[in-house]
């Protein structure tokens, strides 16, 4: 598949599901059409934990074979983690505000995931502060590592705290709680926005290939 | 039991949502274009 197709089936994915959840899913009756929020803010999550953990899967790859295609995907993936996390904190205050009453609340979950983001903003910060390329991949592989390992945590922390956050009403041991209309918008959006993510990755990934074809370019002058 | 009037809150995250990811997309885009000029003026020259 050309990726150019990739990107057109990833929008057409992801514009199918917003109607499917706007006009075609039933709204929940005690929270009302805020409820909705649940199709791209769980979604956004599941592709931010997915970039985050290929992040830490390429990076452990890299400390060990020292392939620099293995450092660009790492940075191309956790760049888009990070567009991702960023989405999710910013749908999450937009659905507490109606629901909980506040935009934000100091609690496990919320706060686990804020600290995520900034270790992935520091993940960017570092990899632009640094010149060297070797050097630049291995420390930023050791932050994608050790970024990685607060992920089952934050899915637990509704578990393990007391907390504002609902649990999860699709990724646990027994059945999705919900009814099917609504289960089969939500799958339907974490494909969509999969598909989204590998369309992202694959045109990211080319972007760092790119910048390192120029830069040899440039030393070969 | 009445279902609350909230519509406006999922109608802003959709929007934040669509903003953000197309935002993005967009400046892969950008960035790929301004690499390439960039190899392209180093092989004209």
């Amino acid at each position: 598949m050309k990726f150019r197709t990739l990107g057109a089936v990833a929008i057409a994915a992801v514009v199918a599901v917003l109607i499917r959840a706007i006009y075609f899913t039933p709204i929940e009756a005690l929270q009302g059409a805020a409820q909705k929020i649940l199709y791209v803010h769980a979604p956004s999550a599941w592709v931010a934990f997915l970039a985050f953990g290929l992040v830490a899967v390429a990076s452990a790859l890299y400390l060990w074979l020292r392939d620099p295609r293995l450092d660009y995907f790492a940075e191309s993936s956790a760049e888009i983690g990070l567009v991702f996390t960023t989405a999710v904190l910013l749908t999450g205050p937009l659905w507490g505000k109606p629901i909980w009453g506040t935009y934000w609340t100091w609690d496990a979950r919320l706060t686990l995931t804020l600290f995520l983001w900034f270790v992935y903003v520091g993940y960017v910060i570092l990899r632009g502060a640094v010149d060297d390329r070797d050097m630049r991949a291995r420390y930023s592989a050791v932050i994608g590592i050790l970024g990685a390992a607060l992920i089952p945590f934050i899915h637990l922390s509704v578990y393990l705290f007391r907390t504002l956050h609902p649990m999860p009403v699709l990724m646990k041991p027994s059945s999705p709680s919900m009814p099917p209309e609504m289960t089969i918008t939500l799958v339907s959006a974490f494909l969509a926005f999969t598909v989204l993510y590998v369309w992202l990755l694959r045109e990211r990934y080319q972007l760092a290939l790119d910048r390192a074809a120029a830069s040899v370019v440039e030393y070969d002058r | 039991m009445t279902i609350p009037d909230n519509a406006f809150w999922y109608h802003a995250a959709y929007a934040v949502v669509v903003v953000v990811y197309a935002g993005y997309a967009v400046s892969i885009w950008w960035r790929r274009r301004a690499v390439a000029r960039r190899i392209a003026s180093h092989g004209t020259r």
